[in-house]
């Protein structure tokens, strides 16, 4: 394991080290509108920065939680991280596409283990089934043959890289504090934990849990939805029937102004 | 108080939940195509998805799950108009580029120029050929008349 060969390094220096790689890897691999040569060699090097980066976040991982004991989280995670770095830096529109379809299928391996089963077969479903391909019909709609000139070239590819990489770090330092100090984000308030105390029906978690690796995963999601939850999920029944119609609304309204420029175009 | 350490489970969930995060935001900062733009924000989240599914593990709570429903439900109702928007836009400018509508930018903000791009590979594409041996074989002048197909 690559994460075992950096047992000295404290989390600081690996959290540095890997911001830094990240942003260097991301603003090399993201397109420049460079000719071919100067673009492949980048790309080569971003490409060993990034799995630098990967390096480091493994090993900071191993510190904070437990990346790299579980071998199918580890494979399902790199999935996720590999094909979501290369949906952001491909350069063809419809590799973008194909590369976030492996993405999803390594976010809903993460999902299962994390113990979410629904939903893990559900982003295989809504995502990858149909808002998926309905990204690639508009692409084949209105993609136009080859590499276009937009393609190749990105809005400041340094700042945006080294932004997301400062959102990275940052996100990855308050993970960090959240497990060397629970007290500071996971602390049950005095009067909830009362109430709690009280609670028979106790999950593996402690008193008012409810275990989310039951058998009947799914039938106590249905419950809690179409119980709990009711009237936000008319509310979201409501929210997809705006959403169709207002879609219908807008392509007709713009064939609608498209004949009549036509028709204006015609009169005179 | 009743303080419950994180399990180191949840911990990776939320750390791959924000590699995925952040990812998304340099692609929608920085790609110019809308479709790529669409499939970063939908990248975004994906991280938050993860992160609210390891948040529900964590408390032992239905909570995180619900959310992440109503997620994929925006996220399909955004597809749908976001996508009717970018064919109407494709059919104003015939381009999927971002920059074609930078007349909507801030007043204070320069004004995107391209430039010309060099040619992306010199090399043209080479393949293997045969070299030609033995000797050409007799040609049957009535099939050539013959249609190639029925």
């Amino acid at each position: 394991m690559i994460a075992s060969l950096l047992p000295s390094i404290s989390p600081g220096t690996l959290l540095a080290g890997g911001v830094t790689a990240t942003a260097a890897s991301l603003w090399m691999l993201l397109p420049r509108g460079r000719s071919g040569r100067a673009e492949r060699s980048s790309r080569w090097l971003g490409g060993l920065l990034g799995l630098a980066a990967l390096a480091a976040f493994i090993a900071l991982g191993r510190r904070l939680g437990s990346v790299g004991e579980d071998t199918i989280f580890l494979v399902v995670a790199l999935v996720a991280v590999v094909s979501g770095a290369a949906t952001v830096v491909s350069r063809s529109p419809v590799y973008a596409a194909i590369w976030f379809a492996m993405a999803l299928a390594g976010v809903s391996g993460v999902l299962l283990v994390l113990g979410g089963q629904f939903l893990g077969v559900a982003t295989i479903v809504v995502y990858a089934g149909a808002i998926l391909v309905m990204f690639l019909f508009v692409l084949m709609l209105a993609q136009p043959a080859g590499l276009a000139p937009y393609d190749r070239v990105s809005n400041e590819p340094l700042l945006a890289a080294v932004a997301g990489a400062v959102l990275l770090g940052i996100l990855s330092l308050s993970i960090g504090r959240l497990a060397a100090d629970p007290a500071s984000c996971c602390a049950v308030p005095a009067t909830k934990a009362a109430l709690l105390a009280t609670d028979p029906g106790a999950g593996p978690n402690g008193p008012g849990t409810v275990d989310l690796l039951a058998a009947d995963h799914v039938a106590r999601l249905g419950g809690e939805l179409f119980g709990r939850h009711l009237l936000a999920v008319e509310v979201a029944g409501v929210l997809l029937l705006v959403a169709l119609v207002g879609s219908i609304a807008i392509v007709s309204r713009g064939a609608a102004d498209d004949e009549a420029t036509d028709s204006r175009r015609a009169t005179p | 108080m009743n303080v419950v350490t994180p399990a180191p489970l949840v911990v990776d969930g939320l750390l791959v939940g924000a590699i995925l995060f952040a990812l998304g935001l340099v692609g929608l900062l920085a790609r110019r195509n809308l479709i790529v733009m669409f499939l970063c924000a939908e990248l975004m989240l994906q991280g938050i998805s993860l992160s609210l599914v390891a948040w529900s593990r964590h408390h032992g709570d239905w909570g995180g799950h619900v959310l992440v429903i109503f997620v994929l439900t925006v996220a399909a109702c955004e597809a749908a108009v976001a996508l009717v928007f970018v064919l109407q836009a494709f059919a104003r400018t015939g381009r999927l580029d971002s920059a074609a509508w930078q007349s909507l930018r801030e007043a204070n903000l320069p004004r995107i120029v391209d430039r010309e791009l060099p040619a992306t590979d010199a090399v043209p594409p080479r393949f293997p050929r045969l070299t030609p041996a033995g000797v050409a074989p007799a040609t049957d002048e009535d099939a050539l008349l013959e249609r190639e197909q029925v």
